[in-house]
């Protein structure tokens, strides 16, 4: 019987071998295949872990900025000799011509009309309006044609009125510095500071750098590119008076 | 009928409240959905002209009073050219100019013919833009139109229309509960039907 099962044996060893090798490869690729199961499912976690991960990431990098900005507005507020309240933008360009916008401060933090808004840039604007609540008012943006600022060049005899431009609501805004002298000597990048004459704006509050001079028969006017980004803009100060 | 012309002031009256919830769109030239403009093109289609005078100076007295801006208030001696504001008031009458034309194209809403309406809600937008600019020109001086105004203008008409079958759909709706028929050509015709 034995030899019968030996010779039955040595006739099918190469399909044995075969069988044994397919069996293994299959026992193989059953166990890569749960092992691939288990992998995805790990990675599936690994994923989810690191989307959460991300996610905290991403919460924490806008808590760094908000702090960065908070951190700002402070040492903005311990630095400036005005006295001036904090505000939130909560709403931009409610009007379809205007350039406006409305902060969460009003009559009841002692904002009044024509008061101007600055941010740790320079001069933002300044109030058009308070509403009747007293928690809200309307900041007219200094990018707005409306808006007009007595300026001087920064070492230069120049002064003029600055104001923004009709229909500059794309792109990079900038301001036109009008009433110069026919010959005024200006260069690009020259500062552009407040006069604190007219009542409304107090002196020596930056507006923006000189673009370029478009000389006249008349008199010239300047472009200026205002030194506050006002498509980033978030927090605003109100002056309310100025202890200088 | 006074069912329904109260509720289109009601609802002209809400659509102020709709309009504090819509911004405009930064990457569209800045446009916006002209919310309150549109439901009184819609209303004026809908209602007779003592109706449609009535909406156009609410319209017009509260759009204003939301858009008004203060003087400048600076010292007269400094700011010798101050830039004129608009006076309070015209937009009532720019209100009544659209509402005008929106009325001349009411014998083809009384068909039943609503889409005419829609399209001409859109144009009328983009012409209550266009005269608001030129009043805008004319008392400021020194005419400026740049590519972005028109942009401006253009995407706020087109974007305002798109929601006028809404409106539309909406005043059908009032008219019914109201039992009031606001085209009733059409709803003579669709009896002669039956």
């Amino acid at each position: 019987m034995r030899e019968i099962q030996n010779a039955y044996y040595s006739a099918m060893a190469p399909f044995l071998k075969s069988g044994s090798q397919l069996e293994t490869q299959a026992r193989d690729f059953l166990k890569e295949t749960r092992h691939s199961k288990e992998l995805e499912a790990e990675l599936e976690v690994t994923r989810e872990q690191l989307g959460s991960l991300r996610l905290i990431e991403s919460r924490f990098r806008a808590l760094e900025y908000e702090n960065a900005q908070l951190r700002h507005a402070l040492d903005f507020k311990k630095a400036t000799h005005f006295d001036v309240v904090a505000a939130r933008i909560i709403r931009r360009n409610p009007t379809t011509w205007w350039q406006t916008v409305e902060i969460d401060a009003g009559s009841k933090r002692n904002i009044g009309t024509q008061l101007a808004v600055l941010s740790n840039e320079g001069l933002v604007g300044m109030i058009d309006r308070v509403d009747s609540g007293g928690e809200r008012s309307s900041v007219l943006l200094l990018t707005d044609e409306k808006c007009q600022v007595s300026a001087r060049v920064e070492g230069s005899p120049e002064v003029g009125i600055l104001s923004g431009q009709r229909g500059g609501f794309d792109g990079d805004p900038m301001l036109r510095l009008r009433f110069l002298s026919p010959n005024a000597a200006l260069r690009t990048g020259q500062r552009v500071f407040s006069t604190g004459r007219g009542g409304t704006f107090q002196a020596n509050i930056l507006l923006g750098t000189i673009n370029s001079v478009e000389k006249g028969a008349l008199d010239s006017e300047a472009l200026v590119r205002p030194s506050v980004n006002f498509a980033d803009l978030s927090a605003v100060f109100v002056v309310l008076s100025s202890d200088s | 009928m006074i069912r329904y012309s109260l509720s289109t002031i009601l609802l002209l009256l809400a659509a102020f409240v709709a309009q504090q919830f819509l911004p405009s769109f930064t990457g569209m030239h800045h446009s916006r959905i002209l919310i309150v403009q549109l439901v009184f093109l819609c209303c004026a289609v809908t209602v007779g002209p003592r109706t449609m005078l009535l909406l156009a100076f609410l319209g017009g007295f509260f759009w204003d009073a939301q858009c008004w801006l203060a003087p400048h208030g600076g010292d007269p001696e400094i700011y010798t050219q101050p830039v004129e504001s608009l006076r309070f008031g015209y937009s009532i009458l720019l209100f009544g100019a659209i509402g005008a034309l929106m009325q001349g194209i009411q014998p083809l809403f009384h068909q039943g013919k609503w889409q005419f309406s829609a399209l001409l809600s859109g144009i009328a937008v983009l012409l209550y833009l266009a005269a608001e600019y030129a009043i805008i020109n004319f008392v400021r001086g020194n005419p400026v139109l740049t590519r972005a105004t028109v942009m401006q203008m253009a995407f706020t008409a087109w974007i305002t229309m798109l929601f006028s079958p809404l409106v539309f759909w909406l005043l059908f709706r009032i008219a019914r509960t109201c039992n009031h028929s606001i085209n009733p050509e059409a709803g003579r015709r669709r009896q002669r039907e039956y």
